[in-house]
């Protein structure tokens, strides 16, 4: 038994293997094709792309060594290698060189292939000896280099550039581009965002050859940054294009004599060598694994336990007289404990946040490739990159959103020949922004395409026996069976997006990460999706509530109010409970039914939470509130993992454990079912 | 700052390693956790065991099979548990003074804790003692064995696990 389920779980390694592998040689075959369309064949190949092709052959050959096979390991050896030597301008493309890194891919991808049918892949051996052998024996000449001792540049920031920045230099001096040194002041807090900021900004005009950190910031939140860019664009403009001071941008021009260029630059001193050292550390990025995160997060939470029962001793230590100078002494390091712990818990989550741009990068290279393949005309246009979530929540969210993307780009948008009879224009297009609001993020994905006619939507759900011929639905509810298993608006299958079936999956994948998905269409104008989903998942801040003997806890994030309300406000409507909530009718829903936990009594107040989520609103009534607590949501493994309107669990002050309800569900469920009404 | 895990392949790659270092290693004597459940002796692979605690109060959870009891905290880890008398079939009853939970974890870093009548000791049983069950076995029962003049049947944690997964 134990060497059977061993096996299983080699296969299972085995078949992930083959889609990581298969995901880097899509990404590199992506990036050979840009090279050959920047006709890199003739000219200087885009350095980026080198440089990406770079770090997936490396992938490459580490994930293939380690699985064991050997040639695919052997042939991304020597396509490391290669690409190693391009990027640091040591040789040359050429249009062999294309071909060859070409043939490269594909016999890797034919390797791959027998490997996932369970052959093996050293059946391929002597085809990628040979190749190996004529990548080994390929060397064109190297690219000319420009001389950089010519350039008036700090002899420190020549110093302390790597071989590719280097090599990068090199380039931009030959082609005589215009070189700046910019030195700006930032933020340590927003570090990161601003570096990419300005990275990106120097991207539209230039190149971002290198950034250095210096010594000499004003204060010890800030620190100064000195950063070499290749850029037509001479020192003053670029200052007005990146927003900053003019001073900022200095000139470095390429000097007519060598030996002039060793020279200091008066205005600022030489940096000593350890400043820049410590400093360099400074800026240096960490890799950490996100359940090493989990675990400070679930440490925090301990920790916020432990001051709990601290405070419940001051409480009990106040209320003798010999104790109670004492008490109040506690009671006030516990103050200071317990704000040390929130800032300590708001550092943990800050650096599980990571921003959305990986993902957009990814939608970003699907649409390009689906543009390649599909012929279509389509612009993707992207905002709200930097907003930050969850690294898990982000990485959940990759195959939602690429889903919907490939279904507008696949159904939505039309055929240029349609578009041109509709007075479209040519280009389709496809737009998604990201923003923040509140403790939640909105994400939406935009067409301008053919849009949904909910009539159209309504007949094929009556077809499919969805829902009953004379339902009167509105439009909200007839997109609403878009997301119904089992429902498709096209019936032809295509490769890009199948058969049309997965919105169905897309809810289920958005609601597990306690989101909401919602749908606006226009016929013949466009559609919108947007998802609203939590900022973090680890740890949220909680309402107790009590029904009978039993407590569950309900995330902040999804309650509005909470009022109490007597038995005579609750109204029956068509078999249905309401509240009147100053006006609105909100749907009500008792969670002693919803868990079958055994009615209250029905003469009782009782406590009515009002659930939201985007429009979505549902009155929960409850027993009793037992005030606000953090809750470190815990998964839960086996049966009690999936069900219906629990999220998870988390341990209480006292130790025990108590149910997490999963608002999303609940209130999707209670509209879903007025709706079926 | 950027802080990520790193690439998955890495990740990947050292999960196949481990696979690859911890293969074929048959024990030819079994160690078993030796519980009673309904009067009636039962193993449990020690391996298996993660750690045995007192009965606490539990946590019940709408909507599963009944099979689950509830839910507890380990420390922070929250721990399904599964009523042992039901999975094999015995007679309800009130879980007494000698009342176990045993917390085992399973093979994909999961955590179920059984619920048992009692713990008894550690029995080391050579592999060549164990039989294949008779007849038609009870469901989760892959062996049998002699021990103290009474048969022991040992139980296979994941059909546990499985059976409230239904």
């Amino acid at each position: 038994m134990a060497s059977r389920s061993r096996k299983t779980a080699r296969d299972k390694l085995q078949r992930e293997f083959v889609s990581e592998a298969e995901e880097i040689l899509e990404r590199m075959r992506d990036d050979l094709s840009a090279l050959a369309e920047a006709g890199a064949g003739k000219g200087e190949p885009p350095p980026e792309t080198v440089n990406r092709l770079f770090r997936s052959a490396h992938s490459l050959k580490g994930l293939s060594g380690m699985f064991g096979h050997a040639a695919l390991s052997e042939l991304a050896h020597h396509l490391e290698d290669v690409l190693d030597r391009l990027r640091l301008g040591r040789t040359t493309l050429g249009r062999d060189g294309l071909g060859l890194l070409d043939e490269s891919v594909s016999l890797a991808a034919a390797g791959l292939e027998k490997v996932g049918r369970g052959e093996v892949a050293d059946a391929l051996a002597e085809r990628i000896a040979d190749l190996v052998g004529r990548i080994a024996g390929w060397d064109a000449p190297a690219r000319a280099s420009g001389e950089l001792a010519s350039v008036e540049l700090p002899e420190s920031l020549l110093r302390a550039l790597t071989e590719y920045e280097e090599s990068r230099l090199r380039d931009n001096l030959r082609h005589r581009r215009g070189l700046a040194v910019i030195e700006v002041e930032l933020e340590l807090a927003s570090l990161e965002e601003s570096l990419s900021e300005l990275g990106r900004a120097i991207g539209e005009v230039g190149e971002l050859i290198s950034t250095l950190p210096s010594p000499g910031a004003a204060s010890e939140s800030r620190i100064r940054f000195t950063l070499l860019a290749a850029s037509p664009l001479a020192a003053p403009e670029l200052a007005a294009r990146l927003e900053l001071e003019p001073g900022a941008v200095r000139s470095a021009h390429a000097a007519p004599g060598a030996a002039h260029g060793r020279e200091t630059p008066a205005r600022s001193a030489e940096p000593a060598e350890v400043d820049t050292v410590t400093l360099k550390s400074l800026s240096e990025t960490v890799r950490v694994d996100i359940r090493k995160l989990d675990e400070l997060m679930n440490l925090v939470g301990d920790l916020a336990q432990e001051r709990a029962a601290l405070r419940a001793l001051a409480v009990r230590l106040a209320a003798e007289r010999a104790t109670s100078r004492a008490a109040t002494e506690l009671e006030k390091i516990s103050r200071g404990l317990d704000r040390k712990l929130q800032e300590l818990q708001a550092g943990v989550l800050d650096v599980r946040m990571v921003p959305l741009r990986q993902v957009f990068d990814k939608l970003a290279r699907v649409v390009r490739r689906l543009r390649l393949d599909l012929g279509k005309d389509v612009r993707l246009e992207l905002q709200g990159a930097e907003t930050e979530l969850d690294k898990l929540i982000v990485e959940q969210l990759v195959d939602p959103l690429m889903h919907l993307v490939r279904n507008a780009f696949d159904h939505a948008i039309e055929p240029a020949a349609e578009r041109a009879r509709l007075g479209k224009p040519a280009e389709g297009v496809i737009r998604i922004e990201a923003s923040q609001r509140g403790n939640d993020v909105a994400i939406s994905v935009r067409d301008d395409g053919r849009g949904i006619d909910p009539e159209q939507v309504r007949a094929r759900a009556i077809a499919a026996g969805l829902v009953a011929e004379d339902a009167g639905l509105s439009r909200k509810e007839a997109f609403g069976l878009l997301f119904q298993p089992g429902f498709s608006t096209r019936s032809e299958v295509t490769a890009t997006s199948g058969r049309g079936v997965g919105l169905d999956v897309v809810r289920a994948n958005v609601s597990a990460l306690g989101g909401l998905i919602d749908v606006e269409s226009i016929a013949g104008a466009g559609t919108c999706v947007t998802l609203t989903l939590p900022i973090t998942l680890a740890i949220v801040q909680a309402l107790l509530v009590g029904v009978g003997s039993q407590r569950f806890a309900i995330p902040l994030g999804g309650i509005r109010e909470t009022l109490l309300v007597s038995p005579n406000e609750i109204e029956r409507s068509a078999g249905r409970e309401l509240l009147n909530l100053r006006g609105e009718a909100l749907p009500v829903r008792r969670l002693a039914e919803e868990f079958a936990l055994g009615a209250s009594d029905p003469t009782q107040r009782q406590y009515a939470v009002v659930l939201g989520i985007g429009e979505a609103k549902l009155a929960l009534l409850v027993d009793r509130l037992e005030g606000q607590q953090d809750a470190v949501i815990k998964p839960v493994s086996g049966p009690v993992a999936s069900v219906r309107g629990v999220a998870g669990a988390s341990e209480l002050g006292d130790r025990s454990a108590v149910l997490v309800l999963d608002v999303s569900a609940l209130v999707e469920d209670a509209t879903r079912r007025r709706e079926a009404a | 700052m950027t802080v990520g895990s790193p690439p998955r392949w890495e990740r990947l790659a050292r999960a196949a390693a481990a696979a690859r270092e911890g293969r074929e290693e048959t024990p030819l004597v079994r160690e078993l956790l030796r519980v009673e459940v309904g009067g009636a002796p039962y193993a449990l692979p020690i391996e298996r065991v993660r750690e045995i605690v007192r009965l606490r109060p539990l946590t019940p959870v709408p909507r599963v099979p009944p099979l689950v009891l509830g839910v507890i905290s380990l420390r922070g880890q929250i721990v399904q548990v599964l009523d042992l008398r039901q999975a094999l079939g015995e007679a309800h009853a009130t879980p007494g003074r000698r009342a176990r939970i045993v917390v085992l974890h399973g093979e994909g870093g999961e955590v179920a804790g059984l619920l048992v009548d009692a713990v008894r000791d550690v029995l080391r049983v050579p592999e060549a003692d164990l039989r294949e069950p008779p007849g038609d076995p009870a469901p989760c029962v892959t062996a049998l064995c002699s021990k103290d003049g009474r048969f022991l049947s040992l139980l296979d944690p994941d059909q546990v696990l499985e059976l409230a997964a239904r």
